[in-house]
């Protein structure tokens, strides 16, 4: 990332020489605009406010560096003898450098050594200026010649379909110029002169019948062929960015939002295969038909083919303009309709309240309101469709009519023949088609181009989480060690900071602290799913990164707080963690999890679909599914993330009696909000911003009365209310 | 001081379940030299309180949330300021300078021209009050929407807000470049 982005003018020379970041600030904390620079060197920081040095700071002064994001500003700030100052103040386009640098100086102050850049990705595209939201590369000015010989590539196992329905599409097209030519010969030979000789005239006919023919089959074999390559080439595309997305590691897939990779597997692949199957074909022919029609109508008559080129320049200019304005203006018919729908699906799920307060009229008006502003949009839109779409075609074709006229003038003063004139505008008709495809092509280019970058981006992509090349496959014991582990999903702001303790196979350990601490990202870390920015974590005295990530995970199972269940049965979700599980295993798993009698009770049993994300089923029911599927997943190492919140205390007892039996012999790891919940653990771990701060069994903490005493202290006090309030 | 002894009303919290109007005479607020504010307040001191606006598309001055975070996770509301313009003169300048620094929203007055680029983006070239500005909109369905029948509301790709207090206020011009997009 450059953090060296602006260097003022009235630097001192042996300042310059010694810059190491430097970056521009354009408020102050009164709102007022001004054109700051916040520069440092290996020494000290200078703040200059329009273009005059105000403040300068020695580095080894300032303890901690703090970024303050507020909602319409941010500012950096910097701990010196124990309290804050405010160092800058900026709008928001420059967070993301003032926070690097805060981490960067922050590991200055710790260690002692100041690294200038750590490799972070550009926010931004340095060339056009656009956020690359986590891509590598922009996906606007990315070189279209290299995505699309990227693409090309990968048309290679249907090459020979791609090029037969070249070829076809070639004879087609050489058959439509064809047929003109014979059209004019029966027309100047045979008809105009009223030629009585039958043979050459059916024979010409016949000829133009058999072509007919034949241009239908080729249609067929084209289109089949075409099909092929479509439906293949689609078919890898869709697999390949699926697999890939599955592949990458979380870090990678967090970037993107569900959305985002659904559109990439989805529609981008769709747009790519569209492009290169239609216009990947059309464009080697409709370029052969544009040269040789425009051969053909030069050479026929040089003034005749001006008319019909005249006009070209003109319809581009307008097509574009219009194109623009109709996206915009049925962006807005789409904007409005998805507004009317989701009024519609809210006000309809919601009938019970809206009836309950009475409020039917105010969503009667609500809706016509929606619905109005819909049918204006449309009639806004199709206005503009329909009187500018027929204007450019007129446009487009006007230089038919001074051909007609033209040409009509020719044949009767006997310079053209009447076919010859015909031939002619039907090749004027023939070559509208082509011109039209290359006036759009710019802008199916552009598109296409976007989405081939997004799917090529995800196919490209090389996952951060990777397995070495000799990593190996161990029989976890359960033995775990963090040593001196700090992490942050941004690297700006470590969420967990040199962490170091021993989990010991067998062991129960719980882990506490507030909201946003750090215990869930403790866990994501035991499975591998983030590497630790600094430090490692060692299972078996074995580094994480040396054993291959199926091993791993394979022996470690979770159970969440919010269960997901696929859409499928029971059965089908308990066989998730083990495929090739017996159904007596998967009753036995069932029981365990105090699954099976709920499931006896339900219509078809094992065979129940449990509905989208398990929806049918209630909280506790797709917990006890879940709880049955890590049981049959058998791990080494269990973990519990909040397996039990958010659920009444008879279920949760059922709950805690199978989590019981499941984590018995095992290494178990578990968070758990209501520390009571957590009464059983052999030690817990106590996280407070950040850092592990204490460590013990239950009794030994609050004995310590620290952080965890404080935590239980608050939870019981908020107990006591609660029941104050309901006994009231 | 010890971040425990800055917050001596831990042991009592404030009942969370009602509303606490503030009385505007008993505030008093000081700016730290880190820009964060300080409150003395019934005879306790709260180092870097925050404001918030509990309405921002409706008002800037009244129904302000004035708290502070225990610890830096432990979110505390100390009351509810009805209305800023209660305060004392001085104090209202200082509140209301606090506030219009962390709302910062320059107000567009002009629109020059919007580009739609096709692939998602929208380009505002418009006059603001913190000057003339390019703004890049991404998804802008979503943000660049009307949040009343008059006002309207920006959000740039960097998180960057602006504003439309009323657009039927815009000059002629600028009203039918926005009239497309809304």
């Amino acid at each position: 990332m450059n953090l060296k982005i602006k260097i003022p003018d009235c630097l001192e020379p042996d300042v310059a020489a010694d810059l190491v970041f430097s970056l521009p600030f354009d408020i102050n904390d009164h709102s007022e605009n001004l054109d700051g620079c916040f520069a440092v060197t290996h020494s000290h920081i200078y703040i200059y406010e329009n273009g005059t040095l105000q403040r300068t700071y020695s580095l080894d002064d300032i303890e901690e560096y703090v970024c303050e994001q507020m909602i319409g500003s941010s500012m950096l700030c910097g701990k010196i003898g124990g309290e804050f100052v405010e160092l800058c103040a900026f709008t928001q386009k420059y967070f993301i450098r003032y926070a690097e640098v805060a981490k960067l100086l922050d590991y200055y102050h710790t260690s002692g050594t100041l690294i200038e850049d750590n490799g972070e990705d550009e926010p931004v595209c340095p060339k056009c200026g656009l956020p690359l939201y986590g891509s590598k590369e922009c996906l606007y000015c990315a070189n279209k010649g290299t995505v699309f010989s990227k693409l090309l590539k990968r048309c290679k196992p249907y090459i020979k379909y791609f090029v037969a329905a070249i070829v076809f599409t070639f004879f087609t097209e050489l058959i439509a110029i064809i047929l003109p030519y014979i059209k004019r010969l029966i027309i100047d030979d045979y008809i105009v002169p009223q030629n009585g000789d039958l043979p050459p005239f059916l024979l010409l006919c016949g000829l133009m019948l058999a072509l007919l023919l034949i241009t239908w089959l080729l249609d067929f074999f084209k289109f089949r062929a075409s099909f092929r390559v479509a439906t293949g080439l689609s078919r890898d595309l869709r697999q390949d960015v699926f697999a890939k997305a599955q592949q990458l590691s979380l870090s990678s897939i967090s970037k993107k939002t569900a959305g985002e990779l659904i559109q990439r597997v989805s529609s981008d692949t769709t747009t790519v295969q569209d492009f290169l199957t239609n216009n990947g074909r059309d464009c080697i022919i409709r370029a052969f038909s544009i040269l040789l029609l425009s051969i053909i109508l030069i050479v026929t008559d040089p003034r005749l083919a001006l008319f019909v080129l005249m006009p070209l320049p003109l319809v581009a200019y307008l097509t574009y303009k219009l194109d623009y304005v109709l996206d915009v203006r049925y962006g807005n018919v789409w904007r409005n309709r998805r507004n009317t729908s989701t009024l519609l699906h809210d006000i309809l799920n919601g009938i019970r309240v809206v009836k309950s307060f009475g409020n039917e009229q105010q969503e009667i008006s609500k809706y016509t309101d929606a619905s109005l502003k819909w049918a204006n949009s449309v009639t806004r839109a199709e206005r503009i469709w329909y009187l500018s779409v027929p204007l450019i075609g007129f446009i487009m074709t006007i230089g038919q009519f001074f051909v007609l006229a033209f040409g009509g003038e020719m044949v009767l003063g006997r310079q053209m023949q009447l076919g010859e004139l015909i031939q002619y505008t039907t090749y004027i008709g023939m070559i509208y088609g082509p011109l039209w495809w290359v006036i759009q092509l710019p802008r199916m280019l552009s598109e296409a181009s976007v989405s081939a970058s997004r799917v090529l981006e995800v196919l490209d992509e090389q996952s951060e989480i990777q397995d070495k090349e000799d990593a190996v496959s161990i029989d976890i014991k359960g033995d775990i060690r963090f040593e001196n582990v700090s992490f942050g999903y941004k690297a700006y702001k470590p969420v967990l900071k040199e962490i170091s303790c021993e989990i010991k196979a067998g062991e129960m350990v719980g882990i506490v602290g507030h909201s946003g601490v750090g215990k869930s990202t403790m866990i994501n870390l035991i499975m591998r799913l983030y590497d630790p920015t600094q430090g490692r974590i060692l299972i078996d005295g074995v580094d994480i990164r040396d054993i291959s990530q199926h091993s791993l995970r394979s022996q470690v199972g979770v159970v969440l707080q919010e269960t997901f269940l696929f859409d499928g049965s029971v059965y089908d979700n308990i066989r998730y963690a083990k495929p090739e599980a017996s159904f007596e295993e998967i009753i036995q798993a069932a029981k365990i999890a105090n699954a099976h009698d709920f499931i006896v009770q339900l219509p078809d049993g094992y065979n129940t679909r449990v509905g989208d994300r398990g929806y049918s089923l209630s909280g506790g029911e797709r917990q006890r599914v879940a709880i049955a599927r890590a049981i049959l997943h058998n791990p080494k190492i269990l973990i519990l993330d909040e397996a039990t919140a958010s659920l009444d205390t008879q279920t949760e007892k059922q709950i805690q009696d199978a989590l019981d039996r499941l984590i018995k012999g095992r290494t178990t790891i578990a968070i758990a909000h209501r520390l009571s919940t957590l009464s059983n653990a052999d030690r817990l771990i106590v996280l407070h911003k950040g850092r592990l701060s204490e460590i013990g069994h239950h009794d030994e903490l609050m004995r310590n009365k620290g952080v965890y005493y404080d935590l239980v202290m608050a939870q019981r006090q908020t107990t006591k209310m609660k029941a104050a309030n309901l006994s009231e | 001081m010890t971040q425990n002894d800055r917050f001596p009303e831990k042991a009592a919290p404030v009942e969370a379940d009602i509303l606490r109007l503030l009385d505007c005479s008993a505030l008093h607020f000081t700016q730290e030299d880190s820009g964060f504010l300080t409150l003395d307040f019934e005879g306790k001191t709260y180092h870097k309180v925050s404001l918030t606006r509990l309405i921002p598309f409706y008002s800037d001055d009244t129904f302000v949330s004035v708290s502070y975070k225990i610890d830096e996770t432990e979110f505390r509301e100390i009351g509810v300021i009805k209305d800023i313009r209660e305060l004392s003169k001085e104090q209202f300048e200082l509140v209301d300078r606090w506030l219009r620094f962390k709302y910062y929203a320059p107000t567009v007055t002009r629109i020059h021209s919007i580009k739609d680029n096709r692939m998602g983006y929208l380009f505002v070239d418009a006059d603001t009050t913190s000057g003339r500005k390019t703004i890049c909109i991404n998804d802008w369905f979503s943000n660049f929407r009307m949040i009343s029948k008059k006002m309207l509301s920006i959000l740039d790709v960097d998180g960057n807000r602006y504003y439309i207090p009323d657009v039927n206020a815009l000059d002629k011009k600028s009203l039918s470049k926005v009239e497309l997009f809304v």
